[in-house]
């Protein structure tokens, strides 16, 4: 469903991202694991076609985002870091609009975005102005966003960064619902191991751009302590990424 | 053109669900009031004048439509150098600070229809503020009479004038991410624009005074407002929306390439 062959982004001098290749089957629930400033959010947005990548090439859904960018947005969904709402809509207006932007016919509108306040448990908000939504109910809106036009593929950049605990777990548990149900391929974005292990079955680990560690989360956890094999592994990462940053310091 | 349609849809819903176009074009019409009755006081206490001192030669020139209706609109157009960067600085300036842009880039609109979804909002809403320009010369055609070809001309060349100033806010609020910089540098783009064929008098070549006089926006509209519709102007007009619509585009899609 999702494809990543050699991506790599640089801003300026700056690499964010270095030649990082994955594939994503249909139905799998993935988690993007990495310090902050690790190329996370890159790699998402490059796969959302928000950016395009320096080099390489990636395909979300069997469209190759570079020749057939439209198709491939129309089966994604995706939630960016922070929620891109407007204030001043109301929560079903503004639901109904993202349908529209992504193609949804006018009279399959009204049904999708019901679907989307049910499954997010946003019925008791729906005429609300979004400005006035507490934070926890306006990532519930921004993950109802993501799947109103029903994607194959969600894209969720730090879907609990800044929350409750008990908006956690929500957010946490609604995440496995969506990917459960409707086997949707889902690929999550978090620093925090934790979340990996409570939504994902899969992990990838990125660290200082590169990808250094793609397993399942059953084989990991035979190997020992995930947080040992973590740690371990954004260390290795560390040293050469320093490495490079000297020689990029001295020309 | 669905989704066209959906955002400029979104625009207008926003517009009208917050106070800013209420409160502008709410000022807007009590200064256009003033200045429209204002400039019939005026008229009226000069022809009062004209007549006591029996000098009736001069009321041949002296008719409603050049002093009122023409006056006024020339001053007009100097006050959408200030409402219409200010109806649209939050264009796109708007979505990059909340970060809705990044729905629009990741959704399967295109630039274009990005752009000409927005602008359409504006002009929509540019073309509320010039049917309410118009209830002025309505209540001039109950009273008096005015010659209704040019006072039409006069409000379409103030409409196509707002709406080429519209098109460059368009474009200058997808440079930045203040509002704030985008109202104040869409303003003094339409003053600069304003004023550039008083700046081509002063000029010593004949080809720079040609240049500046065709690019300043009063040379093209003056003769609109007293009603006299020219085909140059109505070019000009399509070309400066169709470039600053264009550069809108290609600005957009330089978001997506950063």
């Amino acid at each position: 469903m999702i494809e990543a062959r050699g991506l790599t982004k640089r801003y300026g001098g700056l690499t964010a991202i270095a030649d990082v290749s994955f594939k994503i089957a249909k139905g799998e629930v993935v988690g993007f694991l990495g310090p902050n400033g690790a190329g996370k959010t890159t790699t998402m947005r490059i796969l959302t076609g928000y950016l395009p990548p320096s080099a390489g090439s990636a395909a979300v859904g069997g469209f190759d985002l570079a020749k057939e960018g439209r198709s491939a947005k129309r089966v994604t969904g995706y939630l960016p870091e922070s929620p891109p709402l407007y204030p001043e809509m109301l929560v079903h207006e503004y639901l109904a609009y993202v349908a529209a932007l992504h193609d949804v016919p006018r009279r399959e509108r009204r049904d999708k975005v019901a679907r989307a306040l049910t499954a997010c448990g946003l019925e008791t908000v729906e005429g609300r102005v979004v400005r006035t939504l507490s934070k926890g109910f306006r990532q519930r809106v921004g993950l109802a966003q993501a799947i109103v036009h029903d994607p194959a593929v969600l894209i969720l950049d730090e879907p609990t960064a800044g929350l409750d605990p008990i908006q956690i777990s929500e957010i946490r548990e609604l995440i496995r619902r969506l990917a459960a149900e409707e086997g949707r391929t889902v690929i999550l974005s978090t620093h925090i191991l934790a979340e990996v292990e409570a939504i994902c079955q899969r992990v990838l680990l990125i660290a200082y751009g590169h990808l250094r560690l793609d397993a399942r989360l059953d084989d990991l956890r035979a190997q020992g302590s995930l947080e040992d094999v973590f740690l371990r592994e954004v260390e290795a990462a560390a040293v050469p990424a320093g490495k490079a940053a000297l020689v990029e310091a001295e020309l | 053109m669905n989704r066209l349609l959906a955002i400029a849809g979104r625009e207008l819903r926003s517009m009208f669900v917050t106070p800013d176009a209420y409160v502008l074009i709410g000022v807007y019409m009590l200064f256009a009031g003033f200045i429209f009755f204002a400039s019939l006081g005026i008229f009226l206490v000069q022809l009062q004048q004209i007549q006591a001192l029996g000098m009736m030669q001069l009321l041949d020139q002296w008719n409603l439509q050049d002093i009122v209706v023409g006056q006024s609109f020339s001053t007009f157009a100097l006050f959408m150098c200030f409402l219409v960067p200010l109806l649209s600085m939050r264009g796109f300036a708007a979505e990059r600070a909340n970060g809705s842009i990044e729905l629009l880039l990741t959704s399967p609109a295109s630039s274009s229809e990005i752009v000409l979804g927005k602008y359409l909002a504006i002009a929509a809403l540019l073309g509320v503020v010039g049917l309410l320009t118009g209830t002025f010369v309505v209540l001039l055609f109950l009273y008096g009479d005015p010659e209704l070809w040019q006072t039409l001309a006069g409000l379409q060349t103030l409409f196509l004038y707002s709406l080429a100033l519209a098109a460059i806010c368009c474009f200058i609020s997808t440079l930045t991410r203040s509002q704030i910089v985008a109202g104040f540098v869409g303003i003094a783009a339409a003053l600069l624009l304003l004023i550039l064929p008083v700046a081509a008098d002063s000029s010593q070549s004949d080809v720079l005074k040609g240049v500046l006089r065709w690019l300043g926006t009063s040379t093209h509209f003056d003769p609109g407002l007293k009603g006299e519709i020219r085909s140059e102007d109505l070019a000009y007009f399509g070309i400066v929306i169709a470039v600053f619509l264009s550069l809108a585009r290609a600005a957009v899609d330089s978001l997506r390439w950063r």
